[in-house]
């Protein structure tokens, strides 16, 4: 049952602006791919083209071997959860959930099974005859689920779909969500402002901006090497140390940077890619070492915050501000000097753009 | 202070004047209607048993049926429309809507006066083009109260019914898009049952409404379309006959109130949780 | 995307509000007719019959009445209708529930038989003077319409802002005054023109209480209707379109015609 989703070229206008340029993406078979970004971005343009409540200006708009760019919202065939969930308050649990079924035609006695067994397999078999009102935020959250499921789409698509839930029904949902389209297999659109829900879910995450994808990848790859300073920032690295070659030491390669100072990068800890770059790096990525150390990044410590695992430290550089992060046996007086050593595990180097 | 205690304070003159000038002086109403010197309840025996004053309780409630009817249709319809239309237009037809309302209703009903006339502009286009060779009168009908009643209460209707249509979430509509249904089957499963309670508040607002007016009956209805208002002001006014204005006006309470109930008890039965 | 209407419920749409307006227009067109009886469209045109309202002493004597009798009315209901809004959004927990009901008894209660009632309990049994009893009369039908406006406006007010006033050594009282009323403002402005306009307009109260030398413009209207039949009733009902057209834009300016959608 399960198709992949392909969008080609798609560019979309509010008006006389432009949301989305360009944007090509392919989702495979039971895969389950995040749009994440922040507001405005274009993640929920992209998916309500997709759902059909938007028309494309440009491009093409694909699921298995239909074309779905034309075709009106209600002949999509395709799962929907909406961020707001979007019951019909007027019916109950069970007719909410039968509705997909009842505009196929599906007969009474089929339905009744399908619906009954969905509303078993999302835990709400007490509530079938409730309405949305009398149901908490988790639960209706399960009954929108149910909803979109029992039609057994060929794709599943999320809108948002637990950032009205506390923090702790948000890790139990999100566990459930990507329970059940494991288990059907279902190839599935998943849009999120939010990084760790995005990663924990996801065989792909495609990081958008301003109606660009910056970066598709699988969290692992966008955690550790992000591909440009959008995504690096985006995934964490706070501080970002522009570094231009000046020679190659041996096993080292000695860079420059603002104010001249000079550190040399061992070679089997850092791939220098281009003759200027930047140095991203985690707060973690620059160890707070005392001024006596052999190399790093000369700084004035300033207000020193406790982590619980490690203390972090505002520090000037000659390159601006930086997060850092000292050891917890070792604390340092803020106004005191002190050199910022990278911690290659925790810091990636992006090439400048010529 | 108790904060229970200031706020009852606070509250006390406008309950002390809806009290003391609406529940004593209604309520003196009702108690004369027991008044009646040939028993306690002879005077409700004497009104239903009359077949005059029943033709009038029927007729009244007949042109209020038919003018809720009537105003449902039409304000339901155009509220759809309005509440689609770009929001520009959107404000100047509400614009429209409001500017009605907001006229008398002497106003109103005298406008009709003025179209359905012997002289009225309907008579002389009728006439012009030769449908009809001699003016005729179309005041003092069933008709023309009811035209002059639809006009009363459909831009009510129009303003009840916008705010309903613009209370559904879109995303509901999306909903039912997604899982498969056609824009008629969203409209019909969907908006139309979601907007139920709003049509019956609006259709009971122009019931009781039509059930309870005065203005227009007295000028387009006569002596002839009598209905309960205007049955009510002539036995009070004319044949100073208190007993029995007392008792009409005691039905059209028990009407009124009894509408309102079955209605509120109707929309929530149609429609559990949207209310 | 854009929505698609069918066209036969545009057609719908276009001749209800052509039903609408279109008498409206005809009052205009017959307030200028220069002929001595009502006729639409104008033979030729005149403003005779606006300058002859002010012949008519009845008319100008009852327009007095009726505008007196609506800021007094309407001032009145006011008066007590802004505390009760108040306490009702202020003390929602406190009050019972059915307290905001009684406020819509009014409208409940019809007012024809409110207005006999009135007339049957205060002008005769009583013998209050039929001006009071209009005014009270005035100001209970247009209490539904002062505490539901300026009550809307107060259940979108942040009593913190209150309680900030009076934890920085503000009176109640005073806060009341210096901060709750300036923030409602609109919707005291905007409940106050409604009503207005609703007392201005009322036939079912003041036709019961209108007796010698005390009547209202609505009433008067009605009376002249049935003996004659000239333009200057179509020119009075110009002049009362006049002043909806000052209230809507009123109403525009404070809180926004749309709130009368809701």
């Amino acid at each position: 049952m399960t198709q992949s989703l392909t969008l080609s070229n798609i560019s979309a206008h509010y008006g006389s602006t432009q949301v989305l340029e360009d944007l090509s993406l392919d989702i495979a078979e039971g895969e389950l791919v995040s749009l994440l970004g922040s507001s405005g971005c274009g993640k929920t343009t992209t998916l309500r083209l997709v759902a059909g409540f938007l028309e494309p200006t440009a491009g093409t708009i694909r699921l298995g071997d239909r074309d779905l760019t034309r075709l009106p919202a209600h002949a999509r065939d395709i799962g929907l959860v909406f961020q707001t969930y979007a019951l019909f308050p007027h019916l109950t649990v069970r007719d909410n959930v039968g509705f997909g079924l009842k505009q196929r035609g599906v007969s009474s006695a089929e339905r009744t099974k399908r619906v009954n067994d969905m509303i078993e397999r999302v835990g709400l078999g007490e509530l079938t005859d409730r309405h949305p009102a009398n149901l908490s935020g988790g639960q209706r959250q399960r009954v929108a689920l149910a909803r979109a499921l029992v039609i057994e789409p060929p794709l599943l698509m999320f809108d948002e779909p637990l950032s009205n839930l506390d923090a702790k029904l948000r890790v139990e949902m999100r566990v459930e969500i990507r329970r059940l389209q494991q288990a059907n297999g279902t190839t599935a659109l998943y849009v999120t402002h939010d990084q760790e829900e995005a990663f924990s879910i996801s065989d792909r995450v495609a990081i958008m901006k301003e109606g660009r994808i910056m970066q598709l990848d699988t969290p692992e790859v966008l955690y550790s090497q992000p591909a440009n300073a959008f995504v690096a920032n985006f995934v964490g690295f706070d501080n970002m140390i522009e570094m231009e070659v000046v020679q190659e030491a041996g096993d080292a390669v000695r860079v420059q940077m603002a104010g001249g100072h000079m550190i040399d990068l061992p070679k089997d800890q850092f791939t220098v890619p281009s003759k200027k770059f930047t140095l991203a790096a985690r707060p973690e990525g620059l160890l707070v070492a005392s001024p006596e150390s052999k190399i790093g990044i000369p700084a004035t410590l300033g207000m020193r915050t406790y982590l619980g695992r490690a203390y972090q430290y505002h520090c000037e550089t000659a390159s601006g501000t930086m997060l850092a992060n000292g050891p917890l046996m070792t604390p340092f007086e803020s106004g005191n000097g002190a050199l910022l050593v990278p911690q290659p595990e925790q810091c990636c180097l992006l090439p400048n753009k010529a | 202070m108790s904060n229970r205690l200031r706020a009852w304070l606070i509250a006390t003159p406008a309950l002390l004047l809806v009290f003391i000038f609406l529940g004593l002086p209604v309520l003196s109403t009702f108690v004369t209607t027991f008044g009646d010197p040939k028993g306690p309840l002879s005077t409700y025996s004497a009104f239903f048993n009359s077949r005059f004053r029943m033709t009038v309780l029927w007729r009244t409630m007949e042109v209020a049926l038919i003018t809720t009817i009537i105003s449902v249709a039409i304000g339901f319809v155009t509220a759809w429309v309005v509440a689609r239309v770009p929001s520009r237009l959107k404000s100047l037809l509400i614009i429209a809507a409001v500017f009605p309302l907001l006229t008398g209703v002497v106003v109103r009903s005298f406008a009709w006066l003025v179209i359905l006339g012997k002289n009225g502009i309907l008579n002389n286009f009728l006439l012009s083009i030769g449908v009809i060779s001699e003016p005729f009168s179309m005041l003092y009908t069933q008709g023309s109260v009811i035209v002059a009643m639809v006009y009363l209460f459909v831009p009510l209707m129009i303003l009840t019914l916008v705010g309903v249509l613009e209370g559904i979430p879109k995303d509901l509509i999306d909903a039912a898009a997604s899982l498969g249904a056609t824009p008629t089957a969203a409209f019909r499963q969907v908006v139309f049952p979601m907007a139920v309670p709003g049509l019956i508040v609006g259709a009971v607002l122009v019931f009781t409404g039509s059930f309870t007016s005065y203005a227009t009956p007295q000028l387009l209805g006569g002596e002839r379309q009598m209905m309960m208002g205007t049955f009510l002001y002539q036995r009070a006014m004319v044949t100073f006959d208190w007993v029995g204005a007392s008792t009409i006006a005691t039905v059209m309470v028990v009407v009124t109130l009894a509408t309102v109930l079955v209605m509120s008890k109707v929309a929530r039965k149609l429609n559990p949780m949207a209310g | 995307m854009k929505t698609r209407i069918h066209p036969v419920l545009i057609f719908i749409t276009v001749v209800t509000f052509l039903f609408l307006l279109g008498p409206l227009v005809v009052i205009i067109g017959a307030s200028l007719s220069d002929t001595s009886y009502l006729t639409f469209p104008p033979q030729g045109l005149t403003l005779h019959w606006y300058s002859n309202i002010f012949e008519i002493s009845a008319f100008t004597r009852t327009m007095g009445t009726s505008f007196m009798l609506a800021i007094g009315g309407t001032t009145l209901s006011m008066l007590i209708g802004i505390p009760a809004a108040y306490a009702l959004a202020r003390y929602r927990v406190e009050l019972p529930s059915f307290l905001g009901n009684i406020f819509v008894l009014p409208i409940l209660i019809p007012e024809i038989v409110l207005g006999f009632s009135l007339m049957k309990s205060l002008a005769s049994g009583f013998g209050v003077p039929i001006i009071a009893a209009l005014l009270v009369g005035h100001a209970l039908i247009v209490l539904p319409y002062t505490v539901r406006v300026v009550g809307a406006s107060l259940n979108s007010f942040d009593f913190s802002i209150e309680e900030a006033a009076v934890s920085l050594g503000c009176p109640r009282y005073k806060a009341f005054f210096t901060v709750v009323l300036p923030n409602i403002r609109a919707g005291i402005i905007a409940g106050f023109i409604l009503a207005f306009i609703t007392s201005l307009n009322d036939v079912s109260i003041s036709i019961f209480l209108t007796g010698p030398g005390v009547s209202t413009l609505p009433i008067q209207l009605l009376a002249h209707m049935e003996q004659f039949f000239d333009p200057t009733i179509a020119s009075v009902s110009v002049l009362l379109m006049g002043v909806t057209v000052a209230v809507m834009a009123v109403v525009e300016r404070t809180l926004g015609l749309t709130f009368l959608t809701k």
